[in-house]
């Protein structure tokens, strides 16, 4: 459970004002305000799950929001349904819709992702407005609101005092059914992002290359959230329509979805309690205004173009500049019990062909378990595409790879972190806004192991540090850490010696022949041939995506061709 | 001083007698940015030429807000309006999907509703606040049927409506007249307000084989449908719905391919020349440097409808309820009376283009074409 921070106190004194302040004004358009910043804070605290933490420019929000006031509406107005029960429905429906929609979406890049979604709330708004059930452009009118009169609560009788009955006034009933949704959806959307969920999204959005290669995989995450933030959108939806008492075409409109994205950037992307924040600023802005008559909208828009500029994270972004996050705790580190044995990998006739270009063209090799093989080759020879097959992040045109015997070919690369493969980056990626632990702990069985890994590339007393805060040097031995949190059986390592010192540079070493000594499986590519050769028991090199040598390190050093193709006429002095 | 501080005091704790000149609240609730602010303007523009110019004894005060063109904003308006103003009558929009949120809202406090709106509905939900100033689809369609076929001999028309509901009330009324004239269309064709090329709909109207085009579309979309009919060479007679009559509509045509183009309206202010209606559209020219438009005509009847009703001593929501209700009023479009329902406009014109300028000629007149007199 996350721990209570100084930002959650600014933001109980936020609402202890906007609570004192509806109490005070009291009367129905106070109320009315209130429930919309509620309303859209729904909305928008689902759709942060989407567009904050996913990454993923989703359209479609404003679409889920008018299913949900759709269906609600077609349940009490045409079915005669308690509202309630058109509630539940208004939930249901869009998250449903939301789940179907997740996994063909999720799986384009940016733009199509808000193509893709922009044509699919078209659709939606075009069904609501020539259907003949959704009573076409006018929609349903004469939609129950949540209580139709106050509600009395009492008396009640505790022991011998007797307390007067309370009359709840129905704006009153409604506006308290709007926060505790509020308050669900906030509590909902911890679920699903809590302890070190949140880091995964953060790695599947911000280094999706990392996350492959370190097993996270984002079809569920995906599908979870998609359909969390449909059913909020779509609550938020039914609670417009039991308000307003009419569903329209303007329910499912591209208005929705822009105050929508509004509220998420101005609140924070990706901060549900920066959702509540922007609406509570979003909604009321056009209100205070309202005495410009014709100009107010010049004034909303300047105003939110300022908050953009001043505050480019966010009010929650800003508030989180005067009071950090807190640090995660440190636990003590701890190898895992159920550690992996070392797995022997093996490359077997491996193609690869880009186009007319054969990067990748039948390269076969071996790296045992307990031992460091080194992959060299002049820029271009294939070695980053050869870790990128074997790792997954690129599918052969032939050949097969076994790790432990295992056959790799037909596997995701998220599958592959499974059987124990691990691998760093020549440019790692990184979550933005997260601490080193974090970052370590995502792939790993627990944060005690995560330390343990930490503390095998010296990154121990940085635990607590933001990644923002590491240089390059330390970034490379993080990445390392990150892998070796998975505990893997085989590690393949991209240029780790790249930028470091020369002190850095052996520490690497003796740590990875201590991998090795511990019966891992390492295969490292690197161009500093006085950091691979003393550390490899066999180089394998590569031209125009051939395999042109290979054996122990002195052998190929003094290999002709390797000496022509990469190494040049000094090095085998 | 010390003598005058007991009397100043004293007047300013009494509360101050209600007589005939102490101010009454009307608040103006009307889309002025969106796909219906000209609509809107034009509303408010009629409203506040009314509410400047209260008859004798009648002191008023008014506050505009506009209500863009979701019923969200509309609502929101309506309940500060009733919370804070206290209004004893509202110029309410006339979009009709607000008027559907807000007419359970304003019966529950019971405060009228005055507004150029034509969605059908609205006077069918058995509210007694909402008061038409603007013939329903079943006046003005039914004009417009009439003029097309009884004077026009039209007998293939093709239909071009809006997918919002006053394109599909129109739509639906327009059939059901000319149906009761013997004639079918031979095209009814959907479209979305979004939508600039409408050579393909008129290209499907030709291939249908139809011998006129009918409108029922919004101000942009009507004159886009004149421009580019005229631009294929069409060649069809048009008889529009009422965005054609108005002149921001006609400003976005050439006079030459207004030629042979009728539409179906409320009035014609601009080209009306009875002296009374003449001396509206002068202030209105001189107020706001535009051409009213029957809209603003109907809008500035209801107002003066409202504040004829305060003259007479409904200085409460109630009271102007039932006096819109029970009283005609002759205003300068037409005689306005409750049909029982809230409609209170009953006759429609129909207005041509000669091609020689953008004010259009009335043409012919329908009165009581609903049968209320």
């Amino acid at each position: 459970m996350t721990r209570f921070d100084r930002r959650d106190g600014v933001y109980l004194a936020a609402a202890a004002l906007g609570i004192g302040g509806v109490v005070i004004a009291g009367d129905a358009y106070a109320l009315r305000i209130a429930s919309l910043v509620g309303i859209y804070a729904i909305a928008a605290i689902g759709y942060q799950l989407v567009f904050g933490r996913l990454g993923l420019l989703s359209l479609a929000q404003g679409a889920f929001f008018g299913l949900g006031a759709y269906a609600s509406a077609l349940l009490t107005v045409s079915a005669g349904l308690p509202v309630p029960v058109g509630l539940a429905a208004a939930v249901v429906v869009p998250a449903l819709a939301a789940a179907v929609i997740a996994l063909p979406i999720a799986r384009l890049e940016s733009h199509y992702v808000a193509l893709a979604t922009l044509g699919l709330a078209q659709l939606a708004l075009l069904a609501a407005t020539n259907l003949e059930f959704t009573g076409g452009a006018n929609g349903i009118y004469g939609v129950p609101p949540i209580v139709t009169n106050s509600i009395t609560i009492g008396p009640l009788d505790v022991g011998s005092v007797t307390i007067a009955a309370l009359v709840v006034p129905g704006g009153w009933v409604t506006l308290i059914s709007v926060w505790f949704g509020v308050l669900a959806a906030l509590l909902v959307a911890r679920a699903v992002t809590r302890g070190d969920r949140s880091a995964v999204l953060a790695t599947l959005d911000n280094a999706p290359h990392a996350a492959a290669a370190l097993g996270l995989n984002g079809t569920t995450a995906r599908l979870v959230l998609f359909a969390v933030a449909g059913g909020l959108g779509g609550l938020a939806g039914g609670l417009q329509a039991h308000g307003l008492g009419v569903v329209s075409p303007a329910v499912v409109g591209f208005e929705v979805m822009v105050t929508i994205l509004a509220i998420a950037v101005i609140g924070g992307r990706g901060s549900p309690v920066g959702a509540v924040l922007g609406a509570a600023l979003l909604i009321p802005l056009p209100e205070v205004f309202r005495f410009l008559e014709g100009s107010y909208l010049i004034a909303y828009g300047v105003v939110l173009l300022a908050a953009i500029i001043l505050m480019p994270r966010g009010l929650d972004g800003w508030l989180r500049d005067w009071f950090p996050r807190r640090a995660p705790a440190v636990p003590a580190p701890r190898q895992s019990t159920s550690k992996r044995p070392g797995k022997p990998l093996v490359v077997q006739g491996l193609v690869k062909r880009f186009g007319g270009l054969t990067a990748v063209d039948g390269v076969s090799f071996s790296v045992p378990a307990g031992t460091v093989v080194g992959l060299i080759g002049a820029n271009g020879s294939g070695k980053t595409t050869t870790l990128n097959l074997i790792s997954g992040l690129e599918r052969p045109d032939a050949g097969q790879i076994r790790l432990g015997g295992e056959p790799l070919f037909e596997r995701p690369a998220h599958h592959r972190r499974e059987l124990g493969l691990a691998r760093s980056f020549q440019h790692p990626e990184f979550p933005t806004g997260l601490f080193v632990l974090e970052v370590a702990a995502v792939a790993a069985k627990d944060r005690a192991v995560a330390m343990a890994a930490l503390g095998r590339v010296g990154l121990a007393d940085r635990a607590t540090s933001l990644v923002s805060a590491l240089g390059a040097a330390e970034l490379r031995r993080l990445d390392l850490a990150r892998a070796l949190a998975a505990e893997p059986g085989a590690l393949i390592l991209d240029e780790p010696a790249a930028g470091l010192t020369a002190e850095e540079r052996a520490a690497l070493a003796v740590l990875l022949r201590d991998l090795a000594t511990a019966g891992l499986a390492v295969l490292v590519v690197d161009h500093g041939m006085d950091f691979l050769l003393p550390l490899s028991d066999r180089i394998v090199c590569l031209e125009a995506g051939k395999v042109i040598a290979s054996g122990p390190p002195e052998t190929v050093r003094q290999n002709p061709a390797v000496i022509a193709a990469y190494l040049g006429s000094g090095a085998a002095a | 001083m010390r003598r005058l501080l007991p009397i100043l005091l004293l007047t300013a704790v009494l509360p101050v007698s209600a007589g005939a000149a102490d101010p009454v609240a009307v608040s103006v609730l009307v889309p002025i940015t969106g796909f219906l602010a000209l609509e809107g303007t034009a509303q408010r523009n009629g409203a506040v030429l009314a509410l400047d110019n209260p008859p004798a004894g009648v002191t008023v005060t008014y506050q505009i807000a506009d209500t863009a063109t979701s019923p969200e904003v509309a609502v929101t308006a309506l309940q500060r309006a009733l919370e804070r103003e206290k209004p004893v009558a509202i110029a309410a929009p006339i979009f009709g999907t607000q008027m559907l949120a807000m007419a359970p809202i304003a019966n529950r406090a019971g405060v009228p509703l005055i507004t150029v709106s034509g969605t059908a509905k609205l006077t069918e939900l058995g509210h007694d606040v909402v008061f038409r100033f603007f013939p329903t689809d079943a006046v003005v369609k039914v004009a417009q049927a009439r003029y097309a076929v009884q004077e026009l001999k039209l007998s293939k028309p093709a239909i071009l409506y809006q997918t919002t509901s006053y394109g599909q009330s129109g739509h639906e009324h327009l059939v059901r007249a000319l149906g009761e004239l013997g004639v079918k269309p031979v095209l009814e064709e959907a479209i979305d307000p979004g939508i600039k090329d409408l050579v393909p709909a008129l290209e499907r109207a030709r291939a249908a084989g139809a011998d006129s085009l009918l409108l029922q579309l919004h101000s942009g979309p009507t004159a886009l449908t004149v421009r580019q009919a005229h631009g294929i060479g069409l060649g069809l007679p048009i008889v529009a719905g009422s965005a054609m009559h108005q002149p921001t509509t006609a400003a976005l045509v050439e006079a030459a391919q207004l030629k042979g183009v009728c539409a179906e309206t409320a009035s014609s202010p601009m080209s009306d020349p009875r002296p009374d209606v003449a001396t509206f559209a002068d202030a209105y020219r001189k107020r706001f440097n535009a051409e009213p438009d029957a809209f603003a005509l109907g809008q500035y009847d209801g107002m003066r409808m409202v504040l004829a009703a305060v003259a007479d001593g409904a200085r409460t929501p109630q009271a102007v309820k039932a006096w819109l209700a029970s009283y005609r009023h002759d205003g300068l479009a037409m005689s306005y009376v409750s049909d029982g329902t809230g409609n209170m406009a009953h006759d429609a014109v129909i207005v041509c283009y000669d091609g020689s300028g953008r004010g259009p000629i009335i043409m012919k007149r329908y009165d009581a074409v609903d049968g209320v007199k």
